[in-house]
């Protein structure tokens, strides 16, 4: 019965099942650890602060599908966020959507310039996005000359728009920040999964060589990664600053790590070529997860929370790794009954039952 | 008629002071070189501290440079090591620290003593007292925890649980307040309060607001969460007022006017006190000038006039055995009535 289940799910899916067990664990041991953990109000904490992880995460993936990486998003984020404040405390009667279009307007100018470097002057991304992790601090040093942004200086709408509650299922609550984040995750997974385009991105970081071979034009396709990247780092700019009002210069600082790691954890092959945005997306709920709960979990001080994160991840990654290992395992198990599984196309109750 | 009686005994005090050294008054017109280095660069606080260095710089005629540089936030330690090697070797004739690299600091600080700079440190002190001229104070550090202490004492009517979100673990001066504090909670007055956390925010307003509502979700029946940092402050109020708990916790420690004035009159923050920058800044210029012009030398009963400031002393930094330190004075509490006014 697992076999036949597993012969029809994709390795994506199936690792996406497995992190999602991962998920489950983390959960169960950390319930089973601190009083009053498995709420609602778990759940309302998570989401309107993974809201913002989750949109990075995803520009992290289109990076990291093409074999490359983006370091700079920290300092991307931080500079939006400032950037977009200053814009809407200049322009206080601008209708939302277009200082949501101007903070992803910005961010794909970062990324248009990190995509410059490493797609056409042919510099591996890791050294041009930790040059422009700095540079783009320093230009936001720059731009702030010292002050910061604060709340006093939004308008209400910014600041209430990503704690509205849309709807709630029993002590769950859906805010509009952690709705849009999410609808955008969709979105952009459906679009690799199915548009032409996008999936060049696959094509690239999956064999550049095969890829350029078969007519794509693999520079372009970094470029344009890189662009969208900045574009959804962007908008997380945006989210940022509706969700925390004070920005200082070290906004977003630490958050490009964060983002390797939901990316990582989330099934993304750090060589490129495979991976999905929903993955990501749930890698991000894991990071969010385990640094919400070691802050209220007794046992462990201020000062190991940071060792203690570290080691989780390891483990968490480790313990996907070996459950994809022996699903894949389970299903390759399956193989002399290759036959089955056209049958199962052909007729698909019928050899299901006759399996079981 | 008490504070009569104190406004009475400080004259009192002063005119002893000034009857037993004489003040030396510190003479404009001498180039000097001077660096002032914050933590960071990018702060409001440490800005207002540069306009008030500025000012006093304008006011000596200082025919010398004032450059006000500092590392990027990400690189704050490593970055504060370097620029005082660089101010040593460009043989500038005083640094003027707002340490935030602990001890690792000092040896870069004794190698530019060595080499002719002085360095006078301000807001953050180098924890040893070692490579460092003298510790310009903002206000006593022990003070700091009465006054923390007595605004939990007002928030809380005297019986509560309250928890700390500070900077980051390894801040001098955060670490100081965190002591004092403690040491305070300890009188007999404030029994009824307890301090139950302390977690660090690193003074990133996304792991100060992440952290603050950790500290809600770990102790349930919390009241207060204090943060001695104005960045933590301001995203603690503003997770309390986003998840509509401003009336179970309060939020108070050390603000901005600016920043705080909405959660002061929605009463997520009823009280938080300050010290002024600008002056701390010009106080420590004027300081960093005397010693660096050979005006006064940095040991222990040297006293000077500073510009609109009045008189200072150098004295025995309390907190640091064998450390000397220059008192600056008092600060502001606010709530409702004064907030309004000092935001503008």
């Amino acid at each position: 019965m697992i076999g036949a289940l597993l012969q029809r799910i994709g390795p994506q899916a199936l690792r996406i099942i497995a992190l999602a067990l991962v998920l489950a664990l983390v959960v169960l041991f950390f319930a089973s650890q601190i009083d009053n953990y498995l709420n609602g109000r778990l759940f309302n904490r998570i989401s309107s602060s993974v809201a913002v992880m989750m949109l990075i995460a995803t520009g992290q993936t289109l990076v990291i599908l093409t074999r490359n990486i983006d370091l700079s998003v920290g300092s991307v984020v931080g500079f939006t966020a400032f950037a977009t404040g200053l814009m809407i405390d200049a322009m206080p009667d601008m209708p939302p959507l277009l200082l949501v279009a101007f903070a992803m307007a910005v961010g794909a100018c970062f990324g248009a310039f990190n995509g410059f470097f490493v797609a056409y002057a042919r510099v591996p991304a890791i050294i041009v996005t930790l040059a422009t992790m700095a540079l783009f601090r320093s230009a936001l040093v720059e731009l702030s000359d010292g002050t910061s942004i604060n709340t006093a200086m939004l308008p209400q709408w910014l600041v209430q728009f990503p704690n509205t509650r849309l709807f709630e299922i029993g002590a769950f609550q859906f805010r509009a920040g952690f709705v849009c984040a999410l609808l955008v995750v969709l979105v952009v997974h459906v679009a690799l999964a199915r548009l032409r385009p996008l999936r060049r991105l696959y094509a690239v970081g999956s064999n550049p060589e095969a890829a350029a071979m078969a007519g794509i034009d693999t520079r372009r396709v970094v470029f344009a990664a890189f662009v969208m990247a900045g574009a959804l780092t962007g908008l997380a700019g945006f989210m940022f600053l509706a969700r925390l009002g004070n920005i200082t210069v070290v906004a977003g600082l630490g958050l490009e790590l964060q983002s390797v790691a939901a990316a990582v954890l989330g099934g993304v092959n750090i060589f490129g070529g495979s991976g999905t945005v929903f993955g990501a997306f749930i890698g991000a709920v894991l990071v969010d997860l385990i640094d919400t709960s070691l802050t209220r979990w007794p046992l462990v001080s201020e000062f190991w929370r940071e060792a203690v994160l570290g080691g989780l991840i390891l483990v968490a990654v480790t313990a996907d790794a070996v459950l994809m290992r022996r699903l894949v395992g389970l299903k390759g198990s399956r193989k002399p009954s290759r036959r089955a599984l056209a049958e199962a196309k052909a007729g698909a109750a019928k050899t299901e039952g006759g399996r079981s | 008629m008490k504070s009569l009686f104190l406004g009475t005994t400080a004259a009192a005090l002063i005119f002893a002071g000034s009857a037993a050294m004489a003040q030396t008054k510190i003479e404009g017109g001498t180039d000097a070189n001077m660096v002032l280095l914050p933590k960071f660069l990018g702060i409001l606080v440490f800005d207002q501290a540069h306009e008030g260095a500025q000012e006093a710089h304008a006011e000596l005629k200082n025919g010398g440079e004032l450059l006000f540089v500092g590392p990027t936030p990400e690189n704050s330690v490593a970055g504060q090591i370097e620029l005082m090697t660089t101010a040593a070797t460009q043989g500038q004739a005083a640094v003027m620290l707002s340490n935030n690299a602990g001890d690792q600091v000092a040896p870069a600080a004794k190698a530019a003593q060595e080499a002719g700079t002085h360095v006078v440190t301000w807001d953050s002190p180098i924890p040893s007292g070692e490579g460092e001229d003298v510790f310009v104070a903002q206000v006593d550090f022990g003070s700091i925890g009465t006054v923390m202490a007595e605004m939990a004492h007002s928030i809380l009517n005297g019986e509560g649980e309250m928890a700390i979100l500070s900077a980051s673990p390894d801040a001098a001066n955060q670490n100081a307040w965190i002591a004092a504090l403690e040491e305070a909670l300890k009188e007999d007055k404030y029994q009824g309060i307890k301090l139950v956390d302390t977690v660090y925010g690193n003074d990133q307003s996304e792991m100060s607001y992440n952290r603050a509502l950790g500290l809600v979700d770990k102790h349930p029946n919390l009241g207060l969460i204090m943060s001695p940092t104005t960045v933590g402050i301001q995203a603690t109020a503003k997770a309390m007022q986003d998840e509509g708990l401003c009336d179970q916790i309060k939020v108070s420690g050390l603000g901005l006017p600016s920043e705080m004035v909405s959660y002061t009159m929605n009463g997520c923050a009823p009280e938080f006190a300050l010290w002024d920058f600008r002056d701390l800044g010009y106080l420590t210029y004027y300081t960093a000038y005397a010693i660096a012009t050979g005006q006064i030398e940095p040991e222990l009963g040297a006293s000077f006039t500073a510009g609109r400031m009045g008189d200072y002393a150098i004295e025995e930094d309390p907190g640091r055995k064998g450390a000397k330190r220059i008192l600056m004075g008092d600060f502001t509490v606010y709530n409702k009535d004064n907030v309004e006014a000092a935001a503008k």
